[in-house]
């Protein structure tokens, strides 16, 4: 238990996807302009995020390396993370056409969204059992959203900040994400201390 | 700045009009669609085919009461609650993925097997998909998810004619965007 709660706040603080991979920073950049977009692309990119590792880790196992067919593994990884999106898109709307006009948008970004294949391909190299990989890919994408989140609340703010117009817009945004990339840094002490 | 602060609006154009009742697409305002190369890749609005933008958004059609007299190709503002957004996303990933969660622990705790745990996983992703089909009914009953008519837009294409201007107040969305504002054209 104790493996598992140290290997999640490692994979959601100290290597976080974004601020120490520097996977999915597409969508860093592009969604979060406001708090509430950010969370919902969050949220449904951690439930892809889960659900396509969970399937890549069966893959891996029972068909790649029980075949020899390594080499496929990327393409194969595409595959399934695009299947995933799909899967959960009809699920979305066969669970509440509501809820599938609400969020429905962010879906389709989520296939080309390259933490999601990122975090499958660490699982590999990471050698995990199944429910370790499920819980290193769920704590992933929970890292992911939780800077989604307080980068979205940080351009709010610059939204409002009176920036010289020249570091207006994009590069102001860089660089407060660059300051925010290195108060992360702060975490890699826990795994040293 | 929008009026109510707490609410996210978005662009809608009026595809049809049904006995008092609009139906709406809503516009791809952001990601993979307006991007420079979009009509290249087949990620453009106006692309057809399966998987393209223009079909999701086709897909995404939802009905508005009518008490304000919309007509087909003008485009309104509608808007829906931030918590909403927030409630939708909750209910949609967070329950399953609690329940999927939940049971793979408590399996491999009880057996230790991957293949038991995978089993208990899928088992549990399938009853948090369906505790969110109920908990999404109780929210569409209580009219949280239903997004509601703000104001008109400007760009209709319904009209006999359109005089664009360019707007460049604060008070709109997209400062520097230009738009369209319907004008009658009588004969």
């Amino acid at each position: 238990m104790k493996d598992f709660a140290l290997m999640m706040i490692g994979a959601a603080l100290v290597n976080n996807v974004i601020l120490a991979r520097f996977l999915g920073l597409c969508s860093f950049m592009g969604v979060t302009t406001r708090i509430d977009t950010a969370a919902g692309m969050g949220l449904a990119t951690t439930f892809v995020i889960t659900v396509s590792s969970m399937a890549d880790w069966a893959v891996q196992h029972y068909l790649l390396d029980a075949y020899g067919l390594g080499f496929l593994r990327t393409v194969t990884f595409i595959l399934v993370i695009a299947s995933a999106v799909q899967f959960t898109e009809m699920t979305i709307k066969k669970v509440s056409p509501s809820l599938f006009q609400m969020l429905g948008i962010y879906l389709p970004l989520i296939t080309t969204n390259c933490a999601v294949l990122g975090v499958a391909l660490l699982l590999v190299e990471g050698r995990m059992s199944f429910i370790g990989a499920t819980l290193f890919a769920f704590a992933s994408s929970l890292g992911y959203s939780l800077v989604m989140i307080i980068f979205a609340g940080l351009r709010e703010r610059l939204a409002l900040a009176q920036v010289p117009r020249l570091f207006a817009g994009p590069p102001i945004g860089f660089i407060v994400a660059s300051l925010l990339a290195m108060a992360f840094m702060g975490f890699s002490g826990i795994s040293t201390g | 700045m929008s009026p109510d602060s707490h609410t996210v609006e978005g662009f809608a154009r009026v595809v049809r009009i049904d006995a008092g009742v609009a139906w709406l697409e809503p516009e791809q305002t952001g990601g993979c669609g307006s991007c420079a190369s979009a009509a290249s890749c087949g990620a453009g609005s106006g692309s057809p085919g399966i998987g393209s933008v223009a079909n999701r958004i086709a897909a995404r059609r939802f009905p508005l009461d009518n008490p304000h007299g919309l007509m087909v190709g003008e485009r309104v503002v509608i808007g829906v609650d931030e918590r909403s957004l927030l409630k939708a996303s909750l209910t949609a990933y967070a329950i399953p993925l609690v329940t999927a969660l939940t049971a793979g622990g408590i399996t491999e705790g009880m057996f230790g097997s991957d293949l038991v745990t995978m089993a208990a996983m899928a088992s549990g992703l399938g009853l948090g998909l369906l505790a969110a089909r109920i908990a999404a009914r109780q929210l569409a009953r209580r009219g949280d998810l239903a997004p509601r008519f703000l104001r008109r837009a400007g760009g209709s294409r319904g009209f006999d004619a359109t005089i664009c201007e360019t707007m460049r107040s604060s008070e709109s969305p997209a400062p520097s965007a230009t738009t369209c504002r319907p004008q009658r054209v009588t004969p």
